[in-house]
């Protein structure tokens, strides 16, 4: 009877689902009426692990909003941490319950456009008009918050990828200068693996599209552009199948990755909390590892051994001298759909995106503020993790990272891991290529593969 | 009979004013007549089952048609009928046939090897003395005992890259045994769906044969032994005495727990949602597509969700109808 069971476990959470939506509906229509109440406490979702300094700048700031905003000094200000590889499940079971949702939900700022045309985020075009600070944000970022016309999220801060080395593993290896085409970065792996028998040179897991992406757009590729408001896939074209097939040669015909890094994020196996690129770099297993400055505290909770050592560089473009554009990752503030309380969560999120807070939190992190303001200050090139971020931050694109359907190509579907995941494996390179980009193109373009 | 029927009756027609008494009787009297009193006493399970089975499953089938996913929760756009749109989808989606090519591979494979092991160590369990018998029965029991989601992390680290045993081992033996593969390096978990599932093959058989192994244990105990003893007087071998006296005897047995198995097998779910996890695709079986499909995807299909739970529930359909078939002609079902 075991069939049984199964079918209807799935029914029944289907049929809860469904029943509590109807409950759902009622809160949010009355909520609206509230929606200038003072709450008891507000929820805020933020991604990632608890980390210390991150708490502390928090309660900075909701001691702020307390003496800004009186009418709220009662209000409890909680802060849940929300491991990324959850996000689109906890969001979506807090939306399908109509329970246990945020007020505030930080949002990967690839994955706001897709939230948003789901119905899950307030509407704040009209906040956002009338905030004065609103015009020093970074224009650009926050086109990519608004659909239709209308503004779901506020830019918070933004990060870039590069290259983590250490640097007396650079001077033993007798490497002088950062590597700046793919050439170079493919000896100096080498030359570091030579130097360090039993490590390997460059980690390249395969299910790390944010890093792909810069490979293809360094070598001149594009994921996909628009043509007449249609997406056209460009994984094969050239110069994209270049950046393709050289970050898969850094496991199949170079040597310089380990075999274990498929099927792999940069973190490891997907849901697992040990083993992966990151791990091994902390241990001194892996010589160079692709990842944000934000990757520091979690290297820092591996291993504190190589700290002193460690530095970044931008990910070369094939031929140099500029680095390849770095995807313009990020994350962005917006305001639950189901809340009660718009206007106070609106009052909040003014306090943490205010530019001192902002930059205060991008300062401390390593990552870039959103305001154009504060990112010609000379903060980020004193130190030598930041000085390589800061670099790639002059060469960065989004597109099309920022489209609709992005999640649902990219976290649902995996079209660009699993095309990586098989050309380790040896599939046909061509073939494999031009399946995947088909894929592409069409959930680009209708939100399904076929 | 008329005992239990009158006991079975009256609490659901509680003795009323005088003036009622004809109707009881007569009521009685029609239960009496269709041979009603077996359904009466099986309606509060069946409407118990109705509410938390069929309900549900009724509410599958109606979002199956359906296109209901988010935006149809929170109300942003309306339910739409969409036919046999959902089957369609999925019917032509290559993860589907890959995901149920690895599911039935999987069984396939499994299936016997848990028969065979199973029944080799049943036939051991009854050939050892009582303290051997206790201790070999209560490791295997511990194994059946362990929870799978344990069982699986305890696998994933015996197999893990990073300093698992199972590695370590392989790369410490000569090419010319186990072959060319950097086994140091080798991800049994992540790197394509053979390793990954030989890995799970290995762990859901240690989890599911002592099962087998005393149920067929208990079966051997009902066989005389003085079929045993004549046979070997005349000479067969082991083996003959199993093909000939064993197995036939044992043939009931063997049929239900060869149908339980590919059910089980079918539905395995914990172990591959540990090991080969959500983000390699190409090893899905059919459960975690279906997880994936209903629940993990962005956004989430309850349409398409409900529409794979019919197919897969389908298929097993087939699988127990045989099931139900050998249990009524064995009479455990009577």
């Amino acid at each position: 009877m075991r069939f049984t069971r199964s079918a209807a476990a799935i029914g029944a959470t289907v049929a809860l689902a469904g029943a509590t939506a109807a409950i759902a509906g009622c809160g949010s229509s009355s909520s609206t009426g509230a929606s200038s109440a003072v709450p008891a406490k507000l929820v805020v979702w933020r991604m990632g692990g608890s980390v210390a300094s991150q708490v502390t700048w928090m309660d900075g700031v909701v001691k702020q909003f307390h003496t800004q905003f009186p009418q709220y000094k009662n209000t409890k200000v909680v802060v849940d941490w929300i491991p990324w590889g959850n996000r689109t499940t906890d969001w979506t079971n807090a939306l399908t319950s109509g329970k246990g949702g945020p007020d505030i939900t930080e949002l990967g700022n690839t994955d706001t456009p897709g939230i948003a045309s789901q119905g899950a985020l307030a509407n704040i075009s009209s906040y956002v008009k009338s905030w004065s600070e609103g015009s020093q944000i970074i224009a650009g970022n926050l086109a990519n918050d608004t659909v239709s016309g209308q503004i779901y999220g506020v830019p918070w801060f933004g990060g870039v990828r590069g290259i983590w080395y250490n640097k007396d593993q650079f001077a033993k290896a007798g490497i002088t200068s950062p590597p700046t085409t793919w050439a170079a970065l493919v000896s100096d792996a080498k030359a570091l693996m030579t130097a360090y028998p039993g490590s390997y040179g460059l980690g390249a897991p395969s299910d790390y599209t944010n890093a792909i992406v810069s490979f293809i757009w360094g070598a001149g590729g594009q994921v996909a552009v628009q043509q007449s408001g249609k997406w056209v896939a460009q994984l094969n074209t050239p110069a994209s199948e270049a950046g393709i097939k050289f970050y898969a040669d850094l496991l199949l015909t170079e040597h310089v990755s380990p075999a274990s890094y498929i099927g792999e994020t940069e973190l490891g196996t997907v849901g697992a909390t040990s083993g992966g690129s990151n791990e091994d770099f902390a241990l001194g297993k892996l010589d160079m590892y692709i990842d944000g400055p934000w990757a520091e505290s979690e290297l820092e909770a591996v291993s504190t051994k190589n700290e002193s050592q460690w530095a970044s560089f931008p990910i070369p473009s094939e031929s140099g001298p500029n680095p390849a554009p770095a995807f313009a990752g990020g994350s962005d503030l917006g305001v639950w759909v189901n809340s009660k309380y718009k206007q106070a969560d609106w009052d909040l999120i003014s306090v943490m995106d205010s530019p001192s807070n902002a930059t205060t939190f991008a300062n401390s992190q390593g990552f870039f503020p959103e305001f154009t303001s504060a990112l010609s200050s000379g903060v980020y090139t004193s130190s030598p993790v930041m000085s390589g971020f800061a670099k790639a931050a002059g060469y960065t694109q989004i597109s099309p990272l920022n489209s609709k359907n992005w999640a649902t190509a990219d976290a649902t579907d995996n079209i660009i891991p699993n095309m990586m995941k098989a050309l380790m494996q040896g599939a046909n390179f061509t073939t494999t290529v031009d399946t995947a980009n088909t894929e592409l193109q069409n959930v680009l373009n209708t939100g399904s593969e076929s | 009979m008329t005992d239990s029927i009158q006991r079975a009756a009256r609490p659901l027609w509680p003795a009323g004013p005088p003036g009622s008494a004809p109707l009881r009787v007569r009521i009685a009297t029609f239960v009496r007549r269709h041979k009603l009193a077996p359904y009466l006493l099986l309606l509060p399970a069946l409407a118990g089952i109705a509410l938390v089975l069929l309900w549900p499953l009724i509410q599958v089938a109606l979002y199956s048609f359906q296109n209901y996913g988010l935006p149809q929760i929170t109300g942003a756009m309306p339910v739409q009928w969409v036919g046999l749109a959902n089957f369609t989808t999925t019917l032509h989606d290559p993860e589907f046939w890959l995901s149920l090519r690895t599911t039935v591979l999987f069984a396939a494979v499994v299936v016997p090897v848990t028969l065979v092991v199973g029944t080799i160590v049943g036939l051991l369990l009854n050939r050892l003395g009582k303290k051997m018998a206790i201790f070999v029965s209560t490791a295997a029991l511990l194994a059946w005992a362990t929870p799978p989601v344990s069982a699986s992390v305890l696998f994933y680290w015996m197999f893990s890259p990073d300093g698992g045993l199972v590695d370590w081992a392989l790369a410490r033996m000569p090419h010319w045994l186990v072959g060319s593969t950097d086994w140091a390096q080798f991800n049994w978990a992540t790197t394509s769906a053979l390793p990954a599932y030989t890995m799970i093959a290995l762990l859901v058989t240690w989890q599911a044969f002592p099962f087998i192994a005393v149920t067929v244990l208990a079966g051997l105990k009902t066989i005389p032994s003085e079929l045993n003893e004549a046979a070997r007087v005349d000479g067969a071998s082991p083996w003959r005495v199993f093909w000939r006296i064993t197995f036939p005897l044992l043939k009931p047995i063997y049929l239900v727990l060869l149908l339980l198995s590919v059910i089980w097998d079918f539905n395995i779910f914990t172990q591959s949602y540990i090991i080969a996890g959500l983000g390699n695709q190409d090893e899905y079986n059919l459960s975690l597509y279906i997880y994936d499909k209903a629940f993990a995807s962005f956004p989430p299909s309850y349409g398409l969700g409900g529409a794979l739970a019919l197919i897969f529930a389908l298929i097993l359909l087939v699988v127990t109808a045989g099931y139900v078939r050998s249990s009524v002609r064995q009479g455990a079902l009577t």
